[in-house]
């Protein structure tokens, strides 16, 4: 393109590299295909009475009303709901209670090993994991209830992911306790990144080691606290493997989450439309949280 | 005793008592792996002998297809992840040129969309390609969500780059991609590392997507796979934890050999909320 563009300003244009679009071609054309269509295509099919292969009448926001009045999907955020309250409240004490633990040992080889075995656990993929626990709860050979008879207390001994009362306590429950987490290693990178020159100072002023914690530890780490917020929050709302290795939902719903009732729709109801219509609206929540996160965030810097 | 002492003993005893509770059901599934079903029942709290090693080629016969294709899917969503993502990266970071910003802006978006949610429309694409219950319809996403994640954290990398290292080559004469093939890409490599790393565990731990697509069993990747394993042997505890066992090895030894790249990995997974 050299010289075909007149020189209108004082500065001289630079030589487009058409190169490089070149190079973002193929990029673009498997993003185009796999990513963009797919995502917009669920957006607009959420109008529809999808069905794939045949024919599918466009509906409006019928399936949007459908939802309103869906009491399993909002019975799914109900459960949501209280894993979010439990994932950024237990979930996070066990983990700073660790990370608080390793800093407060004085030798560096003693924190290496520690940080090692406390996140081992990490190593291992998810779904093993979830079936160790799974085997932990089961009612005649796992590991809770061997425990319970072996101390006598054989009244408590349950069938904790098949009683619609400690089914959703059980799937929380899975990875106790907890340390093996992002979590612990963003409060353990947020101990070792506060300068030892305050604890020093404040040695000196005569803080004690909650005071310490209060004013030093805390406030070093709001930030990241509200990062792993908002990551609760995304989490949350894609909230499902574990819930369908062990329950699929129940027992009676009492396990159920707004992903296993999106796949219910379209692979058990083969309703494709209002499927879509829930992810849909699961996106939007992800968006919107994560913008309002941004928002916020920025403010907060300026 | 010194305060220091005792504070690194109590700090010490507590820390023990978590890192156990976290440890316990994969010591438990070791320690059950080797047992056969009288074992589990005489001795169920304590290692027993003599160690049946029998459980684990009973577990091979039935998790090894899993571990293939976990690999093969692995391997090639790597590949793919390379031939475009370094390259687009290297553009985004090292030329100007009209568009940039709103195309990496493009790219960028993509984080936000979670997997999850166009589940459902991606599931009626690849039954419309006709490539459901195939193993190229696992490779596809992860190729998809690596490219995007790739683009996004080499950039930055190679942004960070100076200048210099490539001055002397372009004054010989080198061109754009001897650039990026002979300077770049070796300089680049921990940033690559931590890429691949991520697919890796991205194959490792997306359930979902192999469990609706694929009915062939030697088609399923390591998580779809292993539950449906668990099903197959309810009660047969010796095979069922070996099994858990081959199939968490590969994660292990990345872990033990790479542990910074690997925890990288995780934190980064996280963040790009996949």
């Amino acid at each position: 393109m050299r010289g075909s563009s007149i020189v209108t300003s004082t500065k001289a244009r630079r030589r487009i590299p058409w190169g490089v679009y070149l190079v973002l071609l193929p990029t673009f054309a498997l993003l185009a295909a796999f990513a963009y269509y797919p995502a917009l295509n669920g957006m607009v099919h959420s109008l529809f009475e999808w069905r794939p292969g045949f024919e599918s009448p466009f509906v409006g926001l019928e399936n949007y009303l459908t939802m309103l009045g869906d009491d399993l999907w909002w019975a799914s955020f109900r459960n949501i709901g209280v894993i979010f309250v439990w994932a950024v409240t237990l979930m996070w004490v066990f983990p700073l209670l660790a990370a608080e633990l390793v800093m407060s040992l004085s030798s560096e080889r003693l924190r290496f090993v520690f940080r090692t075995l406390l996140i081992l656990p990490l190593a291992f993929p998810a779904v093993v994991n979830v079936l160790l626990w799974q085997f932990m709860y089961d009612p005649r050979d796992g590991v809770i209830n061997s425990l319970l008879r072996a101390v006598g207390l054989d009244g408590l001994a349950g069938n904790w992911i098949g009683d619609p009362d400690t089914a959703l306590v059980a799937l929380m429950t899975i990875g106790f306790p907890w340390v093996a987490s992002l979590p612990f290693l963003v409060f353990l990178s947020a101990l070792q990144n506060v300068p030892v020159e305050i604890y020093q100072a404040a040695e000196v002023d005569g803080a004690g080691r909650l005071r310490r914690f209060w004013s030093i530890d805390l406030p070093m780490m709001f930030r990241d606290v509200k990062l792993l917020f908002v990551l609760a929050v995304i989490s949350v709302l894609q909230y499902g493997m574990q819930a369908h290795i062990m329950t699929k939902g129940g027992p009676d719903n009492a396990t159920q989450v707004p992903v296993l009732r999106m796949l219910d729709a379209a692979f058990l109801d083969t309703s494709w439309g209002y499927a879509a219509t829930l992810g849909t609206v699961l996106f939007a929540l992800t968006l919107g949280v994560s913008l309002v996160a941004l928002l916020l965030g920025r403010k907060a810097g300026a | 005793m010194s305060r220091a002492r005792r504070t690194n003993l109590v700090a010490g005893a507590a820390l023990s008592v978590l890192a156990f509770a976290g440890l316990f059901p994969y010591l438990f599934m070791l320690a059950a792996s080797v047992k056969d079903n009288d074992q589990f029942f005489a001795s169920y709290w304590s290692p027993a002998w003599p160690v049946h090693l029998d459980n684990y080629a009973v577990a091979w016969e039935q998790v090894s297809p899993y571990l293939f294709t976990s690999f093969v899917v692995a391997g090639l969503a790597i590949a793919g992840t390379l031939v475009l993502a370094p390259a687009a990266a290297f553009v985004f970071a090292r030329y100007r040129f009209p568009g940039r910003n709103a195309l990496f802006g493009l790219i960028a978006a993509l984080l936000m969309v979670p997997s999850i949610t166009s589940l459902i429309p991606l599931f009626v694409l690849m039954r419309d390609l006709g490539i459901l219950d195939s193993r190229l319809v696992l490779i596809v996403p992860h190729i998809t969500a690596n490219t995007v994640f790739g683009i996004v954290i080499m950039r930055t990398y190679m942004a960070q780059i100076p200048e210099e290292i490539f001055e002397a080559a372009r004054v010989d004469g080198a061109g754009g991609i001897r650039l990026f093939l002979a300077f770049m890409l070796p300089l680049a490599r921990p940033v690559i590392g931590t890429v691949a790393l991520m697919t890796v565990l991205g194959v490792w731990n997306d359930y979902f997507w192999p469990l609706l697509t694929v009915q062939t069993d030697a088609y399923r990747t390591i998580p779809a796979g292993l539950a449906f394993f668990a099903n197959q042997n309810v009660q047969q505890w010796g095979p069922l934890f070996a099994g858990y066992v081959l199939a968490s090895l590969p994660l292990l030894v990345l872990f033990t050999f790479l542990s910074k790249w690997f925890l990288a990995g995780i934190q980064g997974g996280i963040v790009s909320g996949k």
